[in-house]
């Protein structure tokens, strides 16, 4: 185990967070800092960068978290009609290319008589990126609000109404979960391309990206990005020393029978109504707009055929890149369970930190790492678009693989070891049936974040063999809004089936259970 | 003969002394009870011998040969020849009543007419014939109890070790089970390590009983006495 584990671990580390140092390495290394410190960190257009990207991540946050946590109660503690249902809604901006809510409130505003330009600037950009975050405190809030003892509750319910019993046992208790989930909202808003972009908000991501692809200039590409690398090892130390003992792993975890639900009596109606609202902001209305400026089959027909060939690559990267990430995920999450060598913990930091630093920094380093003559067959392949899919998502795998094994009574395995199962018997024969349904939810995790994905790819994928979200996001500029809005509507449906399809399996299952 | 020996064994957890300095020898065929408060160590003491945790310093010996030493474990759990029925029971949801307790022989590569046949007997043996194919979770928590006691029996081993097996079963249950435990240790001759913080229980089941008291003392040792 510890030899297997061990090379995992270096592998693992050798193709991601090695390209990223050694492209800092070569940042210090090559003079670019020392020669243009002033231009690139005390300029007014730096700060006006730096003050811009800062400000768009904390008010995201502070918008989501807000409204995020009481609608994650909404719908994970009280007894609302459709709860999946609403839940599902408000996770389907998410799952999209966040560029495509943009496309489509610009759209509807252009419907109801608006100007181009309204949606645009700050307050365009905290718009969108609100509604494809909305999702994150909700469903993290539902999430830990499973982890809390019923019997905490229920002693509280002795003396105090469900208010008071929210406000001071509940919510405490899920506060790691709450400061988590603001966390990935601020880090997921800082390292955002596609929505500033889309919008003219200058930030440090589009300054980076911008740097390398209209000017390569690669040095400095680098070195507007080393704030967001600091701030990034900001984050994973603090995640790391403040939440990640209490967010990493569950001890308890409600099941439907044990879980208290608070009855919402006649409050149910307005409660309905407020949600269904929001609802329709997040998703339905954009989704409609997108179908309305998409016209008939025929626009729809003839995008599908243009895109055809970058929609298949997009669900074989997907698919590649979320087998991969699962595999390396549950070793991940195995061994900072196990630990079974020294420094074997430090596998999460390293993961966590790749996960907040923006998409465009991780493939610049790829870019830079294996952009050599020996290494071809990774540079002008689909390969490094795979290894930049690994650096920066596993930290999901591993983290949903740590959290399910951490569920597992110690003695499961032992009883196993004692019975005579080496390592591979217990892995095969009691940990991988039990982390079956975590296995199929990192698949299924993996495979979303990969096809929704923008930031990397772009930068990444080989010479014609582009994406569909790449294709869509490159036709934006000068493409019909016919074909653009067509387009999106085909990413969203492709998107939206399968993961519409595995929400209700998950349902049912719950439900079952 | 003695089965299992502890000599001079010291076990910290970070500043807390679990052991010092404890020797222990138990017979074999013996039924010994490990008695005390809950916190004490008393499952430290099993998982020695089980081999999931290496003493700090000292040595524990099983059938005379060193199985861990000075922080070392030199024999694996698996080559040890010894049972054990976990507090939690640890049945395996995704596997039959036949295929938990089976799981030791499938692994062993025993063939599977083999297997089927010593599974059926240790099911009968203890008094589960016919509950093979059933799904551990739908039995009670008495039939959940044998079948972790039959998956621990079918190896034959020499030393069974059981850690609060009756704990969350209603009193006249456990009682009852008891004394097909210490039935059953009479019939097929395994040495018992048998931990509890019943009285009740252990008055039942040992023929020896190490008492480990908490002292609230300053280094939190755990003492254990033998009665």
């Amino acid at each position: 185990m510890r030899l297997f584990t061990g090379v995992i671990a270096i592998l693992f580390l050798g193709l991601t967070l090695l390209p990223v140092g050694a492209m800092v390495w070569q940042t210090f290394a090559s003079g670019t800092i020392a020669s243009h410190f002033d231009e690139l960190f005390l300029s007014a257009q730096a700060w006006k960068l730096l003050r811009h990207t800062i400000l768009l991540a904390t008010l995201v946050t502070l918008l989501t978290t807000l409204v995020g946590v009481p609608l994650g109660i909404l719908m994970g503690k009280t007894d609302l009609p459709l709860r999946p249902l609403f839940v599902f809604l408000f996770l389907v901006p998410l799952l999209l290319p966040p560029y495509i809510v943009a496309v489509a409130w610009n759209d509807l505003l252009i419907m109801a008589g608006f100007g181009s330009g309204t949606l645009s600037g700050l307050g365009g950009s905290l718009f969108v990126l609100f509604c494809v975050y909305l999702s994150v405190p909700t469903l993290m809030t539902i999430l830990f609000l499973r982890t809390v003892p019923p019997s905490l509750e229920e002693a509280g319910r002795l003396c105090a109404p469900w208010p008071s019993v929210l406000r001071y046992v509940t919510l405490p208790m899920i506060l790691p979960g709450i400061l988590l989930s603001a966390m990935i909202v601020f880090l997921l808003s800082l390292g955002e391309l596609s929505v500033p972009i889309y919008l003219h908000y200058e930030v440090y991501a589009v300054e980076s990206f911008t740097q390398f692809t209209a000017f390569y200039r690669f040095d400095t590409a680098t070195a507007t990005a080393l704030p967001l690398i600091l701030v990034a090892l900001v984050m994973t130390m603090a995640e790391n020393r403040f939440l990640k003992k209490r967010t990493a792993t569950f001890r308890h975890f409600a099941g439907s029978d044990t879980f208290l639900r608070i009855s919402l009596g006649f409050k149910r109606y307005p409660l309905f109504l407020a949600a269904a609202f929001l609802a329709s902001v997040v998703t339905i209305l954009p989704m409609t707009a997108l179908a309305l400026e998409a016209g008939d089959f025929h626009h729809l027909a003839e995008a599908f055929l243009a895109s055809h060939d970058a929609l298949l690559r997009s669900l074989l990267y997907a698919a590649a890149g979320a087998t991969l990430l699962t595999f390396f995920g549950f070793l991940l999450g195995y061994t900072l369970l196990k630990r079974p060598f020294r420094c074997a913990g430090a596998l999460d930091p390293v993961a966590i930190f790749l996960f907040t630093l923006p998409g465009t920094v991780v493939a610049i380093a790829m870019i830079f790492f294996w952009n050599r003559p020996f290494a071809q067959i990774v540079y002008a392949t689909p390969l490094i678009v795979l290894l930049g899919y690994l650096a920066k998502y596993s930290a999901l795998t591993g983290r949903i693989s740590l959290a399910r094994l951490s569920m597992i009574p110690a003695s499961m395995e032992e009883a196993a070891q004692m019975a005579g199962a080496d390592w591979s018997q217990r892995l095969r024969h009691i940990l991988l049936p039990l982390t079956a349904d975590a296995i199929a939810g990192a698949w299924v995790v993996a495979y979303l974040f990969i096809l929704r994905d923008v930031d990397l790819t772009i930068l990444l994928y080989p010479p014609g063999e582009d994406t569909l979200p790449v294709r869509i996001f490159t036709m934006m500029a000068n493409g019909s809004p016919e074909l653009v809005a067509s387009l999106c509507l085909i990413m969203a449906t492709v998107t939206l089936l399968p993961a519409a399809a595995a929400w209700g399996v998950f349902v049912r299952k719950r439900r079952r259970k | 003969m003695t089965m299992v020996a502890f000599e001079n064994v010291t076990l910290r957890y970070g500043e807390r002394v679990i052991l010092e300095n404890f020797s222990l020898r138990v017979k074999k065929r013996e039924r010994l009870v490990i008695f005390g408060p809950s916190g004490s160590g008393k499952t430290t003491i099993l998982r020695m011998v089980a081999g999931f945790v290496a003493p700090e310093r000292g040595t524990v010996s099983i059938a005379d040969r060193p199985v861990s030493a000075d922080g070392r474990i030199l024999v694996p759990p698996e080559k040890r020849g010894v049972g054990m029925v976990f507090q939690d029971l640890a049945l395996w949801p995704h596997m039959s009543v036949e295929e938990n307790v089976g799981f030791g022989l499938m692994v062993r590569k025993v063939p599977k007419m083999e297997r089927k046949r010593r599974v059926e007997e240790i099911l009968e043996l203890v008094g589960l014939k016919g509950f093979g194919s059933q799904n551990p979770s739908d039995l009670s928590g008495g039939e959940q109890q044998r079948v972790a006691l039959a998956r621990a029996l079918i190896l034959e081993p020499d030393v069974l070790l059981m850690d609060e097996p009756l704990s969350s079963l209603d009193r006249p249950l456990a009682e009852h089970l008891a004394h097909e435990i210490v039935r059953l240790q009479k019939r097929v001759g395994f040495t018992l390590l048998y931990v509890t913080h019943l009285e009740e229980e252990a008055a039942i089941i040992g023929t020896r009983r190490l008492t480990i008291r908490k002292h609230t003392s300053s280094s939190q040792t755990s003492r254990p006495e033998i009665f």
